[in-house]
């Protein structure tokens, strides 16, 4: 996350740039945990009181942030004065693009959601042209009625995306081959405008406000239609080559298993996705996400039927869960999306199995196996923080 | 599959001489926004009353997770966990989110009202439905926008653990960048797992927020759809003349001059 002053390993650092760098660094602070006192930013960042004084001020003389007293003295002396990031202050959107539902933010600093809307779509609105101007639309219309102005643009698509220029390589369960959208969308916004694969997003979300938070090693796995994944190493989130890495759903598990539309057979997605869930439920494929969860809820009541109706499936959890345990050794492994909407008992066994199982879990003292705190939001987050990437430097 | 939530079977009702609903079945279930569009008076309003106990039904069942009840008052209603929410903004002005979200069912005991776990109560279910837009629990209602009163109508239905949500055009009195605001709030009721009834006569926000379209057509349910595979024509076909194609009331066959 952090970097050297210049950004070049091998030059030196100009003050101006050392300034910069330490504001940047302060601003991130303040948009990741929120109001801090000016005495506490000093201790964290390591910096001076003098120093953080002029960057606060430089800062507040902008309308970044606000100074106020706090509330609750904390012990004698005259209080240090806490400092508040303005919501309004740099506005970026959040896009979440999935199969059958795309939801858009306005997210203002801080990751406080001033605005949002969401819709549904169906074969002929899920056209990649079709998508692309019901956001911009819907965007502006958000915008202009907040009174307030987008400064960058965080995107997240279920497939997979070249970072770079945000060119969606594949989407398989939106049919989507080929689009350039990170363009399509640049050329309408005046903005920085930035795309990546959900479950990525998704993890960059629980990683810095989530349940992977203060965790340096995690693996996000999310199920909707298809199953993703997104990994923390090292506090940082783990790529691949030009970005590919996360296909979790594609880790074949059952070779007898059903074909997937990826090409191969037995795909831990056909086993665990949000279409199997269906099937073990007795519900039609493609049943709404609300009636899933309704029937879900319904049988937690009833733990005899949980292992008797959902016992197939949750071996098939725990075998893929043993398979990304044992491969990328995390300490945390956040559940998200439809996987939330599971019963709690469900995933404590599966968890325990996990845990028994995986010889890198026993190694590590036995990883810990959660659900997202962060609810249907959690790829708009990340989304909101993708972009806030690019804007933090220049608020 | 579990039974629907919500059932009715052949609710017929009468003003007088004039027959507005003729045998309508309607199934709400769980998880599942059911929009419910026709022509004006083709008789949404007054289906949406009979189920909310404001009108008697002449003759038919309201089954409630497949048992037979009887809804004689609004209050029948709201105990079974049905809540309706009106398209006129129906808030106490003069109140703020609090006592407006708890109002006739107050927390407390003898003088004192428990205050501090109505607020509380108040602020998680706002932030359940990760509503941002209002402030503080304690704006008054006559300083928030109509898409922020509706939001709040539509958080007390959550609050109050209802099962099932009537919403009779909640956004009739609202602007577009509102709109979108609060029908976005009713899809992710629907993804809490309630079921959910939608008035609307804007076909756009039907299609976009809705599961399955229900049309009614002088009284008479003409057709019960998937919205996914349903075109906006046909929707059109059957609101204004009940059918469409081989959807729909029968083709008359033996017509005679």
């Amino acid at each position: 996350m952090t970097s050297t002053p210049t950004g070049a390993p091998n030059l030196g650092a100009r003050p101006d740039e050392v300034r910069r760098h330490n504001r940047t660094v302060l601003l991130r602070r303040l948009h990741i945990e929120g109001p801090c006192t000016r005495a506490s930013l000093a201790a964290e960042l390591g910096l001076n009181r003098s120093t953080i004084k002029a960057l606060v001020d430089g800062l507040a003389e902008s309308g970044v942030v606000e100074e106020r007293v706090p509330r609750q003295r904390s012990g004698a002396g005259r209080p240090s004065l806490l400092v508040l990031p303005q919501a309004h202050a740099a506005v970026v959107l959040a896009v979440d693009i999935r199969v059958e539902q795309v939801s858009i933010a306005l997210v203002g600093l801080g990751g406080e959601i001033l605005g949002r809307n969401s819709w549904n779509l169906r074969v002929r609105t899920r056209e990649p042209a079709e998508v692309a101007t019901h956001v911009v639309d819907s965007a502006l219309l958000l915008a202009a009625d907040l009174g307030v102005r987008m400064v960058a643009a965080g995107i997240s698509v279920p497939g997979v995306v070249r970072r770079s220029d945000g060119f969606v390589h594949e989407a398989p369960n939106l049919h989507w081959t080929d689009v350039p959208l990170g363009d399509r969308l640049g050329s309408v916004f005046d903005m920085p405008i930035m795309v990546g694969n959900d479950a990525e997003l998704g993890a960059l979300a629980e990683h810095l406000r989530g349940s992977a938070r203060g965790s340096s090693d995690a693996v996000y796995v999310t199920a909707d239609v298809g199953v993703g994944g997104g990994v923390i190493s090292d506090g940082s989130a783990l790529r691949g080559t030009a970005g590919y890495l996360g296909e979790l759903g594609h880790m074949v598990v059952n070779p007898a298993g059903r074909s997937c539309y990826c090409g191969s057979r037995g795909c831990w997605e056909t086993e665990v996705g949000e279409r199997a869930l269906c099937r073990v439920l007795g519900l039609r494929e493609g049943a709404p996400r609300g009636s899933v969860v309704a029937e879900l809820r319904a049988l937690a009541a009833d733990p005899a039927q949980v292992r008797s109706r959902l016992g197939e499936f949750a071996d098939w959890l725990e075998v893929g869960l043993v398979n990304v345990v044992n491969v990328l050794g995390p300490e945390l492994v956040v559940l998200g999306d439809l996987f939330t909407a599971l019963p709690a008992s469900l995933i404590a066994e599966v968890a325990e199995s996990v845990r028994e199982r995986s010889l890198v879990s026993r190694a590590v003292g036995g990883t810990r196996i959660v659900t997202s705190t962060l609810g249907a939001d959690v790829t708009l987050l990340g989304a909101a923080e993708l972009a806030f990437e690019s804007v933090l430097g220049a608020v | 599959m579990t039974e629907p939530l919500l059932e009715l079977i052949g609710i017929n009702k009468s003003f007088g001489p004039v027959h507005v609903l003729h045998d309508v079945n309607l199934t709400v279930r769980a998880g599942e926004v059911t929009a419910l569009v026709g022509d004006n008076g083709a008789g949404k309003s007054t289906l949406i009353k009979c189920v909310a106990g404001i009108h008697p039904t002449d003759s038919g069942e309201v089954r409630f997770r497949g048992e037979p009840v009887h809804i004689h008052s609004p209050k029948d209603a709201a105990d079974l966990g049905i809540e309706v929410v009106y398209q006129d903004l129906a808030l106490a002005d003069n109140l703020d989110v609090v006592q407006n979200m708890f109002l006739g069912r107050e927390r407390g005991s003898g003088w004192l009202m428990d205050e501090f776990s109505m607020e509380r109560a108040a602020r998680e279910t706002l932030a359940s439905l990760s509503v941002r837009t209002v402030k503080s629990v304690r704006t008054p209602v006559s300083a928030l926008s109509g898409g922020q009163r509706q939001t709040v109508a539509i958080a007390k239905a959550v609050l109050w653990d209802s099962k099932v949500v009537l919403l009779d055009e909640p956004t009739a009195a609202l602007g577009v960048a509102q709109t979108r605001q609060v029908l976005d709030l009713v899809r992710r009721l629907a993804e809490q797992g309630l079921g959910v009834v939608l008035i609307s006569h804007n076909m756009a926000d039907v299609f976009e927020v809705a599961d399955r379209i229900c049309t009614l057509y002088l009284g008479r349910l003409v057709a019960d759809l998937p919205a996914k595979e349903t075109t906006h024509s046909q929707v059109v076909e059957l609101i204004t003349a009940g059918r469409s194609g081989e959807l729909g009331l029968a083709r008359p066959e033996h017509v005679t001059l």
